[in-house]
């Protein structure tokens, strides 16, 4: 779902930016050809945790629960979109001298954190091009670093540094993984579509220890808790039929996670696409099919602001693990709404699960992503 | 409210009935009002209009920056934005650059790009792309993903008659480039500044555009909510000394000003023609009181209270002020339609460029214009009124005499309008009030109030002294009218009041005028010299921003043989608010061929030490403007300079857009930064060849070798296009000018005509005991000319004094400029006999209503 997610996060999240995602262009621009992923994506780190320039949409997707030293429980998110906005080659048009201010990337930011007790939710938000320092991404000596204005992620070996300002709050955290990156699909292929290239390359950091500090409102607090990395790239834009999408990650007791995405066609029907990854205690990934998912939607939530419905507590079955966990949110009101950068409303939130597994009692806590709610297809950039 | 219908009535009875029955000198007055207000509402809408259009398109342009970030005369460089933007106090940063360009055809008006980063500025500024039938519409990502992409705002498109998907061939300092249109926007926000002739485009391709690579004009800052002074100390300790952080206003405050300044000078010359027209109502209103003194007496016997009379009569004034002014709101729609062009003409011209498409009313403007209107008018009618209200009710029994008696002899009134004319000096010699030259208004006003004060004593004096003369050469009719005039009293002298006063304003004008424009002849006759004057493309309107090719440069060295090349390069700076350019120039070359217009200091001392650049020189309105005089030292941040030098001298120059300093351009090089060359001019070795056609040749050749690359202008043509702007930017001054005039007459002709039906019985009983017709007619000829010589002869001493206030009074502390006073006396030695005799014969009509009634009928009244 996630992988799902974030690639049509991508799409809908850039629209504007893909010109087509809303059909405008499929692959091809100017005759030049985005990357398309249609096979094995052969990633290996930390070379794959930077840029893959030549495909269309790639994002790098930070989600977590954490609590204080006063067990009082937070969720976040730091996000960073990169779209590019013209194919590969087509800066041999570009005049010459060319300014500094010319690029082919643009960075969005989305941050978050839920204060859980507080029942509030902060967010905000960035967009900038990727030039002249503004944002972008780098290598050096295998440090990756992914930066957007102040915010920014340094992925180094066995260390994530996670950094962001925003005007109520801020965070800076550092994540040690538990486990490898795990690879989602085939090796990382995921298909996202009926045809091969409707596709991403999609790995996952599923258990990250975290520890840092928050600021809300110029408070800091101290905190500790788990985290979920995802980093994903593609050039395929989302299939017309498909009106949003659903990602859950959940983090389990037994030290497992799990990873589903369901992409909802109009009708309300799943697409053949919609998968999932189960990853066991040693890491070990195991993929899930459309038939091994099973989702009920206990509840919704309307949004005071969008008015959008959003699904707010769901029951999901897993067949293959023996698994049904009833998830629900840690609080309802975790819309995020984007106008001054994306223009998309999203609902990104942390949930508690709680069910059986294997007719063993089991809970964990995770997030959700919910897209296609509202009617912000069309908001404009 | 029964009080008030009971006045009304009273009123309707009294003054409207009356007013019908004498239809045409109320309709004379309304018409004088009515011009009067016309123009001065006019005025005032039309300067408006500029006004809100500029500061509209300031602020739509600054959009909600908290500040802006400029380098004085320069750019600031792009890299600044990455460390501004991640500054804790910072909420958004925009880089803008922005330039005049035009489509590469001959003749097409500039108009306005602005490059931005479309991202970066979506929190400052409100645009919007139209959207289109076209279900593929047009994302402005469009601009950041292809090069050479533009969206034109729709009156643009219109303008240029272009699609979204045309392609548009621009041109520009650095070269001309092919535009593909991708969008229009929305008449919204953004798009309505420049009088909505704006597009925008990505900063990249403007920068490509322009050659303008990392750096940008300015960089627009929104501060977050809780962003302190400390912060804000922060962020300028971030800075070289030679960035500059201040308020967007301070641009805007900057052109407001000098707006302002013009429309209180319009607005004070256009209240002349209701100044004037006060005379008019005055006049009126003080016939009917005079003539209906007997009615007046009745009305107190039959119960009428004194205050009844006072405001029966003050309410004459003002519903001659009321129907004047809705009489004026026709005259005026025809009359804005000229000035509203003409007055945003000028402003481009002389202070800021402004693009006035519509006309915006506002309730203000309107209440002031018609309280202005009704307020002069009671004021006109309080003292007639006053009068009225003395008549005792015993008078209804008494046969009337010759009406009111002035309350005040004219020696009083003499004394009075003496004082006023002494406190003139005194007044004149006092610094401006906030920027504006009120004690100057003042004394204007208080000289015109005197003159008119001192009318019924001159007229006095003047013709008993003149009364026995005249009964000597010219018979019993002229002597008759000099002692008519001589006894009249204040009534008469009214309508010389007005001419007076119509009168000094044009001797002033024309001697201000002439002045002005002699000056200007000779400060461009000197100092705008050069045979061939050559800048980069669109040099003048972008302000020499860009520079002139270095091949062109290069190419040029092929004509040093034949002539002199002098580089100059121009900074447009800004000394607190005060606008001003600092001219960087070849010192030597250019006083070898020509001069400074010296105002003060010793230029056979100065020249020598210009042109070792030991210091600057200033103009005259730089120095008024900022009291920097010579001695002082002149300091400015230019570009990453900080100059100090002293102040050498201090010359007329007559610049518009604000003042100007001067200084040696290999010096400022040497001692400073280098600089790129903005302009240059030629000036042939050999002058006595046929130098235009040496212009015209040498033109050829450079576009032959170099092409279209740079922009042209001989010497020849320069200095007649500044003077002809200068007659440009006087064409609403003249306008103004003859209304004034045209009310003066009709002030004239109402006060005669008044004259003589008010004396209709005894004309009447002239004639009865033997007069002639002719003899009549030629003493009310008489007593004309003697109220349009005397009126005439006041008015141009009058003017004489006003001229001098005009022009080392009112322009220095306007504008900061004055002028070489000259006379231009054959406009007045022609113009002058030609008002008389205009006014003799708005004298006519008068004549022709004396029989206008058998005698008989008349005295039968009676």
């Amino acid at each position: 779902m996630k992988h799902l997610s974030k690639k049509d996060a991508c799409v809908f999240l850039f629209m504007a930016l893909i010109l087509a995602c809303a059909g405008r262009h499929v692959y091809a621009d100017g005759g030049t050809d985005y990357l398309s992923v249609t096979g094995p994506c052969n990633l290996t780190f930390p070379k794959n945790h930077g840029l893959h320039a030549g495909y269309r949409t790639e994002w790098w997707y930070y989600t977590g629960n954490l609590q204080s030293d006063a067990g009082e429980p937070y969720g976040y998110q730091l996000t960073f979109f990169r779209s590019q906005i013209s194919p590969p080659g087509a800066e041999r048009k570009w005049p010459e001298p060319h300014s500094a201010w010319r690029t082919q990337q643009v960075y969005a930011g989305h941050a978050a954190i839920s204060d859980i007790d507080k029942k509030k939710h902060y967010q905000s938000e960035l967009l900038v091009r990727g030039s002249l320092g503004l944002a972008g991404v780098s290598q050096k000596s295998d440090i990756t670093t992914i930066f957007v204005k102040n915010w920014s992620v340094q992925i180094r070996s066995g260390q994530h540094i996670l950094k962001a300002v925003a005007n109520d709050f801020s965070f800076e955290l550092n994540l040690l993984p538990v486990k490898p990156p795990v690879l989602h699909g085939k090796a990382g292929y995921t298909r996202k579509g009926s045809i091969p290239e409707r596709a991403s390359c999609y790995y996952s950091f599923t258990r990250l220890r975290s520890k840092g500090a928050l600021a809300i409102d110029g408070t800091t607090i101290a905190v500790q808790g788990f985290s979920w990395m995802d980093h994903e790239f593609s050039s395929a834009p989302l299939e017309t039929e498909i009106v949003g999408w659903d990602w859950f990650s959940l983090q389990l007791s037994d030290q497992t996670e799990i990873m589903v995405y369901l992409l909802r066609e109009q009708g309300g029907q799943l697409h053949s696409a919609s998968s999932g990854t189960f990853i066991d205690k040693s890491g070990k990934p195991r993929h899930l099919t459309k038939d091994d998912i099973r989702i009920d939607i206990l509840d919704s939530w309307k949004s005071p602001r969008s008015r959008a419905v959003y699904p707010a507590r769901w029951r999901l079955m897993i067949f293959p693990l023996t698994m049904e966990l009833t998830i629900t949110p840690n609080l309802s009101d975790q819309e995020m709404l984007t106008s001054a950068s994306t223009g998309v409303t999203y609902w990104e939130g942390s949930v508690s699960a709680n069910g059986m597994a294997d007719k063993q009692p089991i809970k964990g806590v995770g997030y959700v992503e919910l897209t296609g709610y509202a009617t912000a297809f069309k908001a404009p950039m | 409210m029964r009080n008030f219908f009971f006045f009304l009535r009273l009123f309707i009875w009294f003054s409207l009935r009356d007013m019908r029955k004498h239809m045409g000198r109320a309709a004379t007055v309304l018409l004088g009002i009515a011009l009067g207000a016309a123009v001065f509402s006019s005025v005032r809408l039309s300067v408006n209009a500029s006004l809100d259009s500029f500061t509209r398109s300031m602020d739509l342009i600054a959009g909600q920056a908290d500040y802006v970030l400029t380098r004085p005369g320069g750019h600031v460089p792009e890299n600044l934005i990455t460390r501004l933007w991640n500054h804790r106090a910072i909420q958004n940063v925009s880089p803008v650059l922005s330039t005049y360009t035009r489509l590469a055809q001959t003749g097409s008006e500039p108009f306005l790009l602005i490059g931005f980063d479309p991202i970066l500025d979506r929190p400052l500024r409100h645009w919007r792309i139209a959207p289109t039938t076209d279900q593929k519409a047009v994302v402005w990502f469009d601009l950041l993903k292809e090069p050479d992409t533009i969206i034109l705002s729709e009156p643009l498109a219109r303008l240029l008659n272009r699609e979204p998907g045309d392609r548009l061939l621009l041109e520009h300092a650095r070269q001309r480039s092919d535009f593909k249109i991708i969008g229009k926007l929305a008449p919204e926000g953004l798009a309505l500044a420049e009088g909505g002739r704006i597009a925008l485009t990505d900063i990249a391709t403007f920068q490509e555009f322009t050659g303008l690579f990392g750096k940008v004009d300015r960089i627009d800052l929104k501060l977050k909510p809780f962003a302190t002074e400390k912060d804000l100390a922060d962020i300028r300790q971030m800075l070289s000394e030679s960035i500059q952080l201040n308020p967007p206003t301070a641009a805007r405050q900057s052109g407001q000003m000098m707006i302002r300044a013009y429309q209180l000078n319009l607005s004070i010359l256009s209240f002349a023609s209701l100044f004037v027209g006060m005379f008019l109502v005055y006049s009126l209103v003080a016939l009917n009181a005079a003539s209906r003194r007997h009615e007046l007496a009745i009305l107190r016997s039959t119960g009428a209270s004194a205050y009844h009379v006072f405001f029966i009569f003050l309410a004459e004034g003002a519903f001659l002020g009321i129907i004047g002014w809705l009489a004026a709101i026709p005259l005026g729609n025809f009359l804005i339609k000229y000035l509203l062009h003409g007055v945003s003409q000028t402003i481009s011209t002389l202070f800021v460029r402004v693009q006035v498409e519509t006309l915006s009313l506002s309730v203000f403007e309107i209440c002031f214009s018609f309280a202005v209107t009704v307020g002069i008018s009671i004021l006109a009618a309080y003292q007639p009124a006053r009068e009225a209200m003395q008549v005792p009710p015993k008078e209804a029994l008494e046969i009337s005499q010759l009406g009111m008696r002035p309350r005040k002899s004219p020696r009083q009134l003499a004394l009075g309008g003496l004082i006023c004319i002494l406190l003139v000096m005194p007044l004149s010699r006092l610094p401006a009030v906030l920027d504006m030259p009120l004690p100057g208004y003042l004394a204007i006003m208080l000289l015109f109030v005197g003159f008119s004060l001192l009318a019924p004593w001159a007229l006095q004096r003047i013709s008993d002294r003149f009364s026995s003369v005249l009964l000597r050469r010219t018979g019993i009719p002229a002597y008759l009218a000099s002692r008519y005039v001589r006894d009249s009293g204040t009534r008469t002298a009214v309508s010389v009041g007005a001419l007076i006063t119509a009168v000094a304003l044009f001797t002033a004008l024309v001697i201000m005028i002439y002045s002005f424009r002699q000056t200007v002849a000779y400060w461009t006759h000197e100092t705008i010299k050069g045979d061939l004057f050559l800048t980069s493309k669109m040099g003048p309107v972008n302000r020499f921003r860009y520079p002139i090719p270095q091949q062109v440069i290069d190419n040029l060295q092929l004509y040093k043989s034949e002539a002199d090349i002098l580089p100059n390069r121009q900074f447009f700076l800004t000394y607190g608010k005060f606008p001003y350019v600092f001219e960087l120039m070849d010192m030597p070359g250019y006083m070898q061929y020509a001069s400074f217009f010296w105002l003060k200091g010793d230029p056979k001392k100065i020249r020598p030490m210009l042109k070792r650049g030991e210091g600057v020189i200033v103009s005259e309105v730089f120095s008024n403007r900022t009291g920097l005089d010579v001695g002082d030292v002149f300091e400015a941040q230019v570009e990453e300079s900080f100059v100090r030098l002293p102040i050498l001298g201090i010359v007329r120059d007559y610049r518009t857009h604000g003042g100007a300093v001067f200084y040696s351009m290999p010096h400022f090089i040497a001692q400073y930064h280098p600089i790129y060359w903005g302009g240059l001019r030629f000036f042939f070795k050999d002058r006595s060849r046929d130098l235009d056609l040496a212009v015209s040749r040498l033109r050829n050749q450079i576009i032959d070798r170099m092409g279209d690359q740079v922009d042209m202008f001989s010497g020849k043509g320069l200095r007649g296009a500044v003077l002809k702007i200068f007659d440009e930017t006087f064409a609403v001054t003249t306008v103004l000018l003859l209304i004034a005039l045209v009310i003066a007459g009709l002030g004239i002709a109402t006060t005669l005509t008044v004259l003589v039906l008010a004396r209709s019985q005894q004309l009447n009983t002239l004639f009865a005991i033997g007069a002639s017709f002719r003899q009549i007619r030629t003493m009310i000829f008489w007593e004309a000319a003697f109220l349009v010589v005397i009126g005439e002869l006041a008015g141009v001493i009058c003017g004489f004094i006003l001229s001098y206030l005009l022009v080392y009074v009112v322009n220095r502390q306007s504008f900061g400029w004055t002028f070489i006073y000259g006379v231009d006396w054959n406009a007045l030695g022609m113009s002058i006999p030609l008002i008389i005799i205009t006014a003799l014969a708005a004298a006519l009509p008068a004549v022709k209503l004396v029989f206008r009634k058998p005698p008989a009928t008349l005295l039968r009244e009676r």
